[in-house]
């Protein structure tokens, strides 16, 4: 099989579509692309073994199943943080709604997401060196304007001259994927800061395997969890060459009221390795130390889950506790390396992220395995004004923003809101891009007793040390409000198992 | 270890400890006072508040049941009620997750998320003898799980340390109600018990009754009268209760198994902890408990609470402060 046609395939047997559960489950026509049945009904083949298993369960054993999952993960904490601005200010704990039916990606089509991932971070990681390390040759040879690049949110001048070994300076990217009309995977946004989710790709497996084992038995899933040892084995591999062969490296966290708190703990659990907030770690003579209970122990790698503008209150916000002063120094200086390197924000803007496919040519001289969605960049005077004129149909996003806040979707926004983007794009077009509605693909989800079709995305995990790996899967994450887009967990989004099927074995072996 | 995470196990470990404690003193002074006067009522819900501390927080609110196990159980603004206690450990642990087993962090959890789904007001009324027992039951299984699941690293040295030096200073709390309860109803010149007590061994009826319920909520009923087998005497409980070589919620216990984790913690160093640590131990260890009666009770008990309070302030200096940046050659070199 090859790979050019794999990823649009519809691998359709001859199934007829199962009754009872899904007895009343709308595919959506050719308005979208569903994950397990055809436009006619059929089930896709790799999605055979399991919606079998399915057609033998009633609704209340799907009920019982999914109060396993609700138990397991209130029980084991497994939450994210909400502000809603309360009065003790602490947040509300939510468990991240995991659902029960799994996406499943067959093995010839994840052969395709990998190599086009491992593409994409690859030639990330060439230009983030180019522009702080290099000679910013990406940006002399003109393949991305140099006002653009120094207009960037992310972009920080600070970051000039701080080595990062093999060049890995998007230690973890999460690349995020949605899938058009016609099947095409196409890449939605690159996240190169500190891209949060694998702990629930992790705990999402073994809540899976616990819930639903027989399906497991039946098919072959590639494995998730030897992620922590290849997370710590890259932390390894950048550390500063003078840290011998057993470097120490952490995890810096911001502590246990930021959202991402479980993870970060996950993640150092996974990794035996020390958790740490910035108040455990000083700088003396440009050398990084952790507070122990027997004094003070050099630090070599710091994995953190800081934003940039709070690492270093000498060279950032003073009025920052979260970080460590100094912090920078030491890895100017060579003796800490930084993960994921400072100033990276650059390449993850959304202005920045239209002339990604252009880098891929440029410092890979090759073809882009998987496109962009098509996107227009608003300071191009045509291109605003064809934006402006079809605004209802388009979607509008700022350059800087995560977590799905701040955006315009043409189709589903009244005339003011449509008015106020008009003034605001005009006011300022570097801020904004536009792209094509994407109708992002839909699976099966159990809403109320029954499946009904749900957006979803993808966001598979790059690790980049030596080399770049992909881990097998990543988060599906899925839009829960029906018709709605947004995905986001802090927009109240859920998540499913996502399984890539080991390319030997068969449906039934 | 890091400083911070082992002040929080320590912390964690005295929390759920206090929760336990403070649920078995709030259970055996309800429990004796329902068969007392009701003159005395409020009195010993008034003492109950002294020897934990919480008169000053208590403040003027009316001495009644419902009023002081409502403070002591479920006000959050209360630090020290059995509630605050719970999401205390509940935070700690949380913070040491990746240090600590799943096991145990699910079990503490556990307990912070069962309370939350109860009316514990309306238990409190009805059937508070059943939420002390589930308070109980859920402490001593934190710690069978921490004690099966968890290496004996510093982490759990630190934690079972914060545990038996809150137990100890909890178990002085313990006794001191009961005998402040026993000086009251005799009054300040007769002397009780001791080496040269007055009157003849052995209480009245109605006290008998009380002091079973002071070892019965330190679990030391049974073994109090397999080791004596004589009838209750107040002296007896007293010596059992703080100078017990082999009873887990003795004082003495508590200080040496203190002192096993300090040792193994210091590396062999000798601390400022340890020493004031073998200071508290030794002023009991040789003790006849006859003597310490004759001392004033009440006054001993409190200054061996100021001086386990002493030991757990030499533990936070040596271990947990941040050290200055001036200092800090020496220490990663030491």
């Amino acid at each position: 099989m090859t790979q050019s046609r794999s990823h649009a395939s519809p691998h359709l047997s001859q199934q007829p579509r199962p009754m009872g559960l899904f007895a009343d489950y709308d595919v959506g026509g050719d308005r979208f692309f569903d994950e397990v049945f055809g436009t006619d009904g059929s089930t896709r083949e790799h999605y055979r073994v399991l919606v079998d298993r399915l057609r033998s369960l009633t609704p209340q054993d799907l009920d019982r199943r999914q109060a396993i999952r609700d138990r397991i993960f209130r029980t084991q904490g497994i939450t994210f943080t909400v502000y809603d601005g309360g009065e003790r200010d602490e947040g509300i704990e939510r468990t991240f709604p995991m659902d029960l039916l799994p996406r499943i990606i067959p093995a010839d089509e994840w052969t395709h997401i990998e190599a086009g991932v491992a593409q994409r971070v690859t030639a990330l990681n060439r230009f983030l060196e180019d522009l702080y390390m290099g000679e910013q040759a990406a940006v002399n040879d003109r393949v991305v304007p140099r006002w653009l690049v120094h207009t960037a949110d992310g972009f920080r001048r600070e970051a000039f001259g701080i080595p990062v070994p093999h060049a890995a300076r998007c230690l973890v990217s999460g690349v995020d994927l949605v899938r058009d009309v016609d099947g095409v995977y196409r890449v939605l946004e690159d996240n190169l800061r500190n891209p949060s989710g694998i702990s629930y790709v992790l705990e999402n497996r073994a809540a899976m395997t616990r819930v639903l084992p027989l399906v497991f038995s039946r098919q072959r899933v590639r494995p998730v969890d030897h992620y922590g040892p290849m997370l710590l084995r890259a932390l390894r591999e950048v550390a500063p060459p003078a840290a011998g062969e057993h470097p120490t490296a952490v995890v810096l966290t911001p502590g246990i009221y930021n959202s991402a708190y479980f993870e970060h703990a996950f993640l150092a659990r996974q990794m035996g390795i020390e958790l740490v907030e910035g108040r455990d770690l000083v700088v003396d003579e440009h050398v990084v130390y952790m507070r122990t209970t027997r004094g003070l122990e050099r630090v070599d790698v710091i994995y953190r889950r800081i934003d940039d503008d709070f690492l270093d209150p000498v060279v950032f916000r003073p009025d920052s506790a979260l970080g460590v002063p100094g912090l920078l120094s030491a890895a100017r200086a060579g003796n800490v390396t930084i993960a994921n390197a400072l100033g990276n924000g650059v390449a993850d803007d959304k202005a920045v992220y239209a002339f990604v496919p252009d880098l891929i040519r440029y410092y890979l001289g090759e073809d882009p395995v998987l496109p962009n969605v098509d996107t227009y960049l608003l300071w191009e005077a045509d291109q605003r004004a064809a934006v402006l004129d079809r605004l209802d149909e388009l979607v509008v996003k700022p350059v800087a923003a995560s977590g799905g806040y701040g955006m315009l979707i043409g189709p589903h926004a009244d005339d003011e809101e449509l008015a106020r983007f008009r003034t605001r794009i005009e006011a300022d077009p570097r801020a904004y891009i536009a792209q094509e509605v994407v109708s992002l693909s839909r699976h099966p989800t159990l809403v109320d007793h029954s499946f009904e079709g749900r957006h979803v995305d993808l966001r598979p995990f790059a690790i980049s040390g030596e080399s770049v790996e992909v881990i097998p899967g990543g988060l599906t994450r899925v839009a829960l409000r029906r018709g709605s887009l947004v995905v986001n967990s802090s927009q109240g989004g859920g998540s499913k198992d996502t399984w890539v099927l080991d390319g030997h074995a068969t449906g039934d072996g | 270890m890091l400083a911070r995470l082992a002040e929080n196990l320590f912390w964690a470990g005295r929390y759920v400890e206090r929760a336990e404690d403070t649920a078995r003193m709030v259970d055996v002074t309800y429990h004796t006072l329902l068969e007392s006067p009701a003159s005395e009522v409020g009195g010993s819900w008034a003492q109950l508040l002294d020897v934990l501390h919480l008169r000053t927080a208590y403040g003027q609110r009316p001495l009644a049941p419902a009023e002081v196990l409502a403070f002591l159980v479920l006000d959050r603004d209360n630090t020290g009620s059995i509630t605050s206690s719970i999401v205390r450990a509940r935070e700690n642990a949380r913070s040491v997750r990746e240090l600590i087993s799943s096991e145990l962090w699910e079990s503490v959890n556990d307990l912070h998320l069962d309370l939350g789904s109860r009316d514990l007001r309306r238990e409190l009324t009805d059937q508070p003898y059943e939420l002390f027992k589930t308070i109980r039951r859920a402490c001593l299984t934190i710690y069978g799980v921490a004690s099966e699941t968890m290496p004996r690293d510093d982490g759990w040295r630190f934690m079972a340390l914060g545990r038996v030096l809150e137990r100890a200073e909890m178990t002085c709390r313990l006794i001191d109600i009961r005998y402040q309860h026993l000086e009251d109803l005799a009054g300040p010149s007769r002397r009780l018990v001791g080496a040269n007590a007055e009157r003849p061994r052995g209480a009245d009826r109605t006290d008998f009754h009380h002091w079973i319920a002071v070892l019965k909520s330190a679990s030391a009923f049974e073994a109090y009268r397999r080791r004596y087998r004589s009838s209750m005497d107040p002296a007896d409980v007293v010596e059992f209760l703080l100078l017990e070589p082999d009873l887990p919620r003795s004082v003495v216990f508590c200080l040496s198994s203190a002192m096993h984790q300090l040792q193994v913690l210091s590396r062999g160093r000798p601390s400022r902890a340890v020493r004031a640590l073998g200071r508290v131990t030794a002023s009991l260890q040789y003790r006849d408990v006859g003597e310490l009666f004759d001392l004033g009770l009440h006054d001993f008990l409190d200054t061996v609470q100021a001086r386990v309070a002493d030991v757990a302030e030499a533990v936070a200096d040596e271990f947990f402060r941040h050290h200055p940046v001036g200092s800090m050659h020496a220490i990663a070199t030491a």
